[in-house]
């Protein structure tokens, strides 16, 4: 019984934090009749039991629904080939250890970000490159994504692997999210939207609960393109303008009856359960890393004062 | 150039085109179980047993193997032996459980396969008179000095699923029984008794080790996939013909098909060794060794990691001979050992 309240409560919260914690657009956050709460608070929210002298001790703690969105490397490769979970509770520890040691921030599809490695080749030891990540994947230690800037007139991407030991830091200038989950289509849109100066300062967030979504709609350059843009739904781009032909053979080609095929998406996901149990193993130690840099990051300012 | 189908003058037919020929032409392995393969049924196919009939076996099965403490290296009788560079230890039974990428310290990454070492008992030792005596033993030890064999189950089992004659190869020693076996050719020196476990402990860090397992199953395969061939264009107007084989003999010459000619078949589930694998990092609570490289066979299957035959890469110094055995004090061993060459996860990032 407990564990159906909880798998209820994680569910629940899974799609109400969804639409809290990612709002439509900057101006049309949806009005909510509960309190908006930060996923630190929501950390310390253990399910609600009946507070009787013997149930008192049964509390579970659950993991935030939101670290699904937050830390999505840490669920495993829902294949079924190659799965294990010893294996798979190995590596979360040394996620864990690694993140212990280097800060590895929440970020979506559509942040900027600058990422410090160690490079032998480049004068001070150190190279910084700042870019917009337009596409993120892997999981567990293989977990990557992809940064990309425009740098003299030259369009650079670098992909980074998240828990690589060069990486030195990872620090997001600005945490947004736009319409779509892959931001590839910047290769063939104008240069102006993929450029940022290198020396971006990062910006502070107003709302720290809620994450905005950046509803832009990019210009694409006229054709020849790298892929069929039309046959792919984008929500982040502007009209493409094509002939009638172009669309009729992306309906052609289509698959629309991928969106009822359960099968396909319970394949292609971990089931809730799981994701549960997984996030609850993690969650304690992600919090305490998370209160030792706040702790680290107060004292700092101070003691250089 | 006589054709022989002798597997060992096959092997010396060597800097013509006929190498390849013959190369596909040795017998690689069978899809039916060898004679010496212990069948285990499950034996509760067509029980029609009575529940009360049920609650009884179970309690029987407990009170036989209830007070099963841990095994102590006092407890066993193992003689004090020494260990040489011509001693051959047993090896281990373990699970390939999977991938996992680590960093060296220059940045490097490596592919390092995870193996969980299952719960090893030995369950007999056949000296070596005995064992050069029996049938695989005579063609063995035909023109060299024989070796004792050990016999090593893995993966304890609800001892209801087998058979009697299987639970009774267990029984003498008093071992629930395993669902896999293997043989272990061990010199005297190193024999152990039984109802010894073999742990993780057993290999030692920056060892190299061979792996053996069973390749990966793909079923029928063609022609490309099996044996590499390049097929046909894929367009200018080939017709039915992207992933052929093409010709298959001359003509002219012999004016047949020769034995061994590369064609479609079963590709897989083959018996190989990986050898000359470096242990980079053991885990001894969980009993996981990772190993730098890959191991045959898909995730999830059983394999046997050896001490490398390799005679560069061979032990030097001693390794826990006979077998490791944690120290008697109760101290516990260091969690996780790492190889010297790798970077450790909770240690700085690296700066070049």
């Amino acid at each position: 019984m407990l564990r159906r309240a909880v798998l209820q409560t994680f569910r629940q919260g899974l799609a109400q934090s969804f639409f809290k914690r990612y709002a439509v657009s900057l101006t049309e956050t949806t009005v909510t009749h509960q309190p908006i709460e930060t996923s630190n608070e929501a950390g310390e929210r253990s399910v609600p039991t009946q507070k009787t002298g013997d149930e008192s001790r049964n509390t579970v703690v659950v993991a935030p629904p939101e670290f699904r969105f937050m830390y999505p490397e840490f669920l495993p490769d829902p294949a079924m080939e190659t799965r294990n979970r010893l294996r798979e509770k190995l590596e979360r520890m040394d996620m864990l250890q690694r993140r212990s040691v280097i800060e590895i921030p929440e970020f979506y599809t559509g942040s900027i970000m600058a990422v410090t490695v160690a490079d032998a080749n480049s004068p001070n030891k150190f190279a910084r490159f700042v870019g917009i990540c337009i596409q993120r994947g892997g999981s567990g230690l293989r977990a990557w994504f992809i940064l990309r800037n425009v740098v003299d007139k030259q369009g650079v991407e670098i992909l980074y692997e998240m828990y690589c030991p060069l990486i030195q830091k990872i620090e997001v200038l600005r945490l947004e999210r736009r319409l779509d989950e892959s931001l590839l289509y910047l290769r063939d849109a104008l240069p102006e939207y993929s450029t940022f100066p290198l020396d971006m300062e990062p910006e502070r967030r107003l709302n720290n609960s809620v994450v905005p979504i950046n509803p832009l709609k990019v210009k694409l350059r006229p054709r020849p393109w790298l892929e069929r843009w039309e046959r792919q739904n984008l929500q982040g781009v502007e009209d493409l303008n094509l002939p009638q032909r172009f669309y009729d053979k992306a309906e052609k080609v289509a698959k629309p009856w991928e969106k009822y095929d359960l099968m396909l998406h319970y394949r292609k996901t971990i089931p809730a359960e799981e994701q549960e149990k997984i996030f609850a193993e993690v969650h304690s130690q992600l919090q305490q890393q998370e209160l030792k840099r706040k702790l680290r990051r107060r004292r700092g300012p101070d003691n250089e004062q | 150039m006589v054709f022989h189908k002798r597997r060992w003058l096959v092997r010396r037919l060597f800097f013509n085109h006929e190498q390849i020929r013959t190369m596909s032409r040795v017998k690689r392995r069978t899809t039916h179980p060898p004679y010496w393969h212990v069948l285990k049924n499950n034996q509760r196919e067509d029980e029609k047993i009575s529940s009360d009939n049920l609650r009884f076996v179970r309690e029987v099965i407990q009170d036989k193997y209830k007070n099963k403490s841990p095994i102590k290296g006092s407890d066993l009788d193992i003689e004090k032996t020494v260990w040489d560079p011509k001693t051959k230890r047993s090896g281990v039974i373990a699970r390939n459980i999977g991938v996992q990428h680590m960093w060296e310290k220059d940045g490097k990454k490596v592919i390092c396969t995870v193996l969980h070492v299952l719960d090893n008992h030995v369950v007999r030792y056949v000296p070596p008179e005995e064992y050069a005596k029996s049938v695989i033993g005579t063609k063995m030890f035909k023109n060299r000095k024989p070796l004792g064999c050990l016999v090593v189950g893995a993966e304890a089992a609800n001892p209801d699923r087998f058979t009697r004659q299987y639970c009774s190869l267990f029984d003498e020693v008093g071992l629930l029984p395993k669902k896999r076996l293997a043989r272990f050719i061990v010199t005297p020196n190193a024999a152990l008794p039984p109802c010894t476990p073999l742990t993780a402990g057993h290999f030692v860090i920056g060892q190299a080790v061979d792996v053996y397992g069973k390749t990966i199953d793909y079923g029928f395969q063609g022609v490309v996939k099996r044996w590499g061939f390049k097929g046909g264009p894929a367009s200018h107007g080939a017709t039915k013909f992207h992933r052929r084989g093409g010709t298959i003999g001359t003509g002219r010459d012999k004016a047949r098909v020769w034995p061994g000619q590369k064609m479609p078949g079963h590709m897989g589930s083959e018996r190989r060794f990986n050898r000359g694998l470096k242990i980079v990092r053991i885990n001894m609570k969980y009993n996981i060794i990772y190993v730098k490289g890959t191991v045959p066979g898909p995730t999830n299957s059983i394999v046997q990691i050896f001490d490398t035959i390799l005679p560069r890469r061979r032990f030097t110094e001693a390794p826990p001979h006979p077998t490791y055995f944690p120290p008697e004090d109760g101290t516990l061993p260091q969690e996780d050992i790492w190889d010297s060459s790798l970077h450790v996860f909770g240690s700085p990032s690296i700066s070049v």
